[in-house]
């Protein structure tokens, strides 16, 4: 989603040192004990920004990144314990304040999104392990009076073995802490060979799962402060309006209620309990300024996009070789074929809905919270109140899912002057209604796509329209223009079919709802419409879909993925009687996937009898963790395939709870094989988006197989179609 | 508000609570117990499953008053040292992701186990579509709700 542009650095660079402090070094972090697997009230030393050693030799390990479900607090510090040599039963983690020592590397701006915080961090902090081994090492030596190069450490301690003999000493880590701590950082460490890995590239106890099953895991609805009060919060109900009036009498008196506060947008019922304020806010007369939106419809922004798509206002964004346009290729190939496709409007859904806690004195505000943008939270907290940002502290609880909704500051924004208004710390909670209807959804999209054919069916030229409402104006406004915006492009831009003459046109449409990043970004619908497509001229040139795929491709791991998954799935097999296959492939946030799904229908109602699916992420850190991801990605696909879809009317939302925003369920998901292709680290991908990115178009791949009829717009509801 | 008394997790509790009080915002709020989750409010998610009697409730939209004299479990009581065979498999399956709804998978799989030994497909398909998971974890609740079966079959408790 997010392109490396030089303003968007600028704007990070200049964003981060806003934030104030320089390199965060051990005892300037406040300890947030968030999953452990060992405990410790001994002294711990720090030997860098992302580990400490106490006396009794727990190891502490820093995780930067947000635990949103895709284990990413259990794998990251893995890679730092793998390259110390660490005891995994002896670590515990926290998570880090917000400071530049934690941003990620790739952009210098600290969040968890995008995919990317295995491949951003990776090689980071495997150097950050290795220089704190190499520290404990040279300590120990030291002590020893023995060299360096004799000794190495293992599972929680540093020994000496000289080469050729089978005893040694050791000491552990604890022992040497304090003299590690004063050994000057290595400049360029060794990192260990995969092959010397003995944490990593297997599956891990995930360190949060005790927690998560026993009840005592404590999500942002969870945390709890002495003296905590509790908002209920309702928003203008149309995109874009604002509060007129609201009459705090009718609510005052009532059980628990301590006061009715405005908020950006809207207004808060404050109470006792969490219960009381929600009973209160039903009472509450309030009365809204609908604002400039209050007409928009499913149908006013279907008229929109075919508005834009009809039109003659582009941005051309990808030349290759002669770069024809649709419309300019009638008579200069054997053939021109097109077709349109549409995704649809999609909310988070998190199962846990928008929360969080705030503490606002003269002295500062602290928030705690499920947050993805803890830093983009400091500074839009720092701006409001008008506070220094290291006045602004940000504590992270577990996210019940998150999936791009929290990286936004609009709630923690509403708790810390909620919290100032009355003095309290206060935990603000939108309801499920509350929260649905004001989703920053995935923007629909529109496309359009152009095949110059040569007589065999082959694509000689391809030229693709796309319109869709900005994904990045929120989370990272400097990359966004008037007629731009990467994230909308991802998967258009990069694709490895080898077709001689490519073109992209990109129309950013203006709508008058709120659009934002949601898992898969710009590559779900992307590559849902290129994925489709190319099935749909491998039919028309009567050429099994795998194999003239197969001939375009010219990516050695795409190519690896492809004939991996058609072997476990058994492709080249017939399928069985009445149903039929589909197969998608792409390459989505550094990582190389496809899949094929089998199925049948009968009177609408779609049976899918079995998914395949083969990745490459390079290396799986932890492959239990990855295929976790990845099936649960599939899932989610199902509910966006078949059922999700958000739609608007009157300038509201309409869909407002799980009743209205479906959601693929227990008896609806078929067997689900998810198998990993090891391309080694030098080209590590992200798993926790990618998992729709392919299925979606290999289910409608496979409708088509099934019943000869292309389904070219989602969900598929819309066409009567129902998972059985 | 009315005086209220009922178990939970083999406990006797009293609370002063509105009788119309949903029983998810007494066990959080009053009684400090937050296994239980506030996904949808409606019944429809089941984040908030928790034992009536041994029956699977959604405690979201079950008043207070009609628990009177009665017994609640919740994820809390299945137990804390996670002995119980469905967070045994849960554990070693590696089920959750966020885990907002295990709480509510756990508590609708337990129930189900203890009315049926060792379900079928079918059986958990009926039994546990009620239970939403954005996440996507369904594979791996079926295979771990076979396994729990196992782990109960071998004596686990």
């Amino acid at each position: 989603m997010i392109s490396e542009t030089k303003v968007s650095r600028r704007f990070f660079l200049s964003a981060a040192a806003a934030a104030g402090g320089g390199l965060l070094i051990g005892s300037g972090l406040e300890p947030e004990l968030i999953g452990a697997l060992a405990q410790t009230q001994a002294k711990d030393i720090p030997l860098n920004a992302w580990l400490r050693i106490s006396a009794d030799d727990v190891v502490t390990l820093i995780s930067s990144q947000s635990e949103m479900g895709q284990g990413v607090m259990t794998t990251l510090p893995a890679v730092l314990a793998e390259e110390l040599g660490a005891d995994w039963s002896r670590v515990k983690i926290e998570f880090s304040p917000v400071a530049p020592a934690y941003a990620n590397p790739r952009i210098n701006w600290q969040f968890t999104g995008n995919s990317e915080s295995t491949t951003a961090f990776f090689e980071l902090l495997r150097q950050m392990g290795a220089s704190a081994r190499e520290m404990i090492v040279a300590a120990a030596a030291k002590r020893w009076g023995v060299k360096p190069e004799e000794c190495y450490t293992d599972n929680g301690k540093v020994i000496h073995r000289p080469l050729g003999q089978l005893a040694g000493r050791s000491l552990k880590f604890g022992d040497v802490a304090e003299d590690a701590a004063k050994v000057t950082p290595p400049t360029s460490p060794k990192i260990k060979a995969e092959s010397e890995w003995k944490l990593l590239g297997k599956p891990l106890p995930r360190v949060d799962l005790p927690s998560k099953l026993n009840g005592t895991a404590v999500f942002g609805m969870d945390f709890s402060l002495p003296g905590m009060v509790h908002a209920a919060v309702m928003q203008s109900p149309v995109h874009g309006g604002a509060v007129a009036s609201f009459d705090k009498s009718s609510v005052m008196g009532m059980p628990g209620v301590i006061d009715v506060v405005p908020v950006p947008n809207g207004v808060a019922v404050v109470a006792g309990q969490y219960w009381q304020a929600s009973q209160a806010l039903k009472s509450l007369k309030v009365t809204f300024d609908d604002g400039p939106n209050a007409q928009v419809s499913a149908n006013s922004l279907n008229a929109q996009y075919r508005a834009a798509l009809g039109g003659n206002v582009w941005k051309t964004v990808k030349t290759e070789g002669k770069a024809v346009s649709g419309e300019a290729m009638a008579g200069q190939f054997a053939e021109v074929f097109s077709q349109e496709y549409e995704s649809q409007f999609l909310a988070h859904a998190t199962m846990e809905p928008m929360n969080c806690t705030a503490h606002t004195t003269d002295d500062g505000c602290t928030v705690w919270g499920p947050l993805q943008g803890p830093q983009l939270t400091q500074i839009v907290l720092a701006s409001a109140l008008k506070l220094p940002p290291e006045k602004v502290t940000i504590k992270r609880t577990l996210l019940g899912g998150g999936f791009g909704r929290r990286l936004i500051a609009d709630l923690p924004l509403q708790a810390a002057l909620i919290s100032r208004a009355v003095g309290k710390p206060v935990k603000a909670v939108w309801s499920r209604e509350e929260d649905m209807r004001h989703g920053l959804y995935r923007p629909a999209t529109l496309h359009r796509i152009t095949a110059g054919l040569d007589k065999a069916g082959n694509p000689e030229a391809i030229a693709h329209k796309l319109v869709s409402p900005s994904i990045l104006q929120y989370v990272y406004a400097p990359a966004v223009t008037d007629d731009n915006d990467p994230s909308c492009l991802e998967g258009l831009m990069e694709t490895h079919y080898a077709i001689p003459h490519q073109r992209v046109d990109f129309k950013l449409l203006k709508v008058g709802v709120p659009t934002s990043v949601l898992r898969t970004t710009g590559y779900g619908p992307n590559i849902f419409a290129v994925e489709s497509f190319i099935d749909e001229l491998a039919h028309k040139a009567k050429t099994d879909p795998y194999q003239f795929r197969r001939r375009l491709l010219k990516d050695e791991r795409a190519i690896k993925v492809l004939d991996t998954v058609v072997e476990k799935s058994g492709w080249r097999r017939r399928a069985p009687k009445g149903a039929g296959r589909g197969l998608a492939i792409t390459e989505a946030f550094r990582t190389h996937i496809a899949h094929i799904v089998e199925l049948s229908v009968k009177n609408n109602i779609v049976k899918i009898h079995r998914i395949v699916c083969v990745i490459d992420c390079g290396v799986a850190l932890d492959p239990e963790i990855c295929k976790n991801s990845i099936e649960g990605g599939t899932v989610w696909g199902l509910g966006a395939a078949f059922k999700s879809n958000i739609s608007f009317k009157d300038g509201r939302t309409v869909e407002a709870n799980f009743n209205g925003f479906r959601i693929a369920q227990m008896d609806e998901t078929p067997p689900i094989e998810v198998h990993i292709v090891n391309s080694g680290t030098k080209g590590m991908g992200g798993t926790g988006e990618v998992g729709p990115v392919t299925l979606i178009p290999a289910v409608a791949n496979a409708l088509f197989a099934a019943t000869g009829k292309r389904y070219r717009s989602l969900p598929l509801s819309r066409h009567g179609l129902k998972l059985a | 508000m009315k005086q209220i008394d009922f178990s939970v997790n083999g406990k006797a509790v009293r609370v002063e609570a509105e009788p119309d009080k949903p029983l998810l915002w007494v066990l959080r709020e009053d009684l400090g117990l937050t296994g239980a989750k506030y996904g949808c409010g409606i019944a429809i998610c089941g984040c908030c499953a928790v034992h009536l009697d041994g029956d699977a409730i959604r405690s979201c939209v079950t008043p207070v008053s009609r628990v009177e004299g009665k017994k609640v479990t919740t994820v809390e009581g299945l137990s804390t040292d996670l002995s119980h065979p469905v967070q045994r498999a849960w554990l070693e399956i590696q089920v959750p992701q966020c885990g907002y709804c295990q709480s509510g998978q756990m508590m609708s799989a337990a129930c189900l186990l203890a009315q049926k030994a060792n379900p079928t497909d079918a059986d958990i398909d009926d039994a546990m579509s009620g239970n939403l998971c954005r996440c996507g974890t369904y594979p791996r609740i079926r295979r771990a709700i076979h396994r729990a079966a196992e782990i109960a079959a071998k004596g686990g408790r």
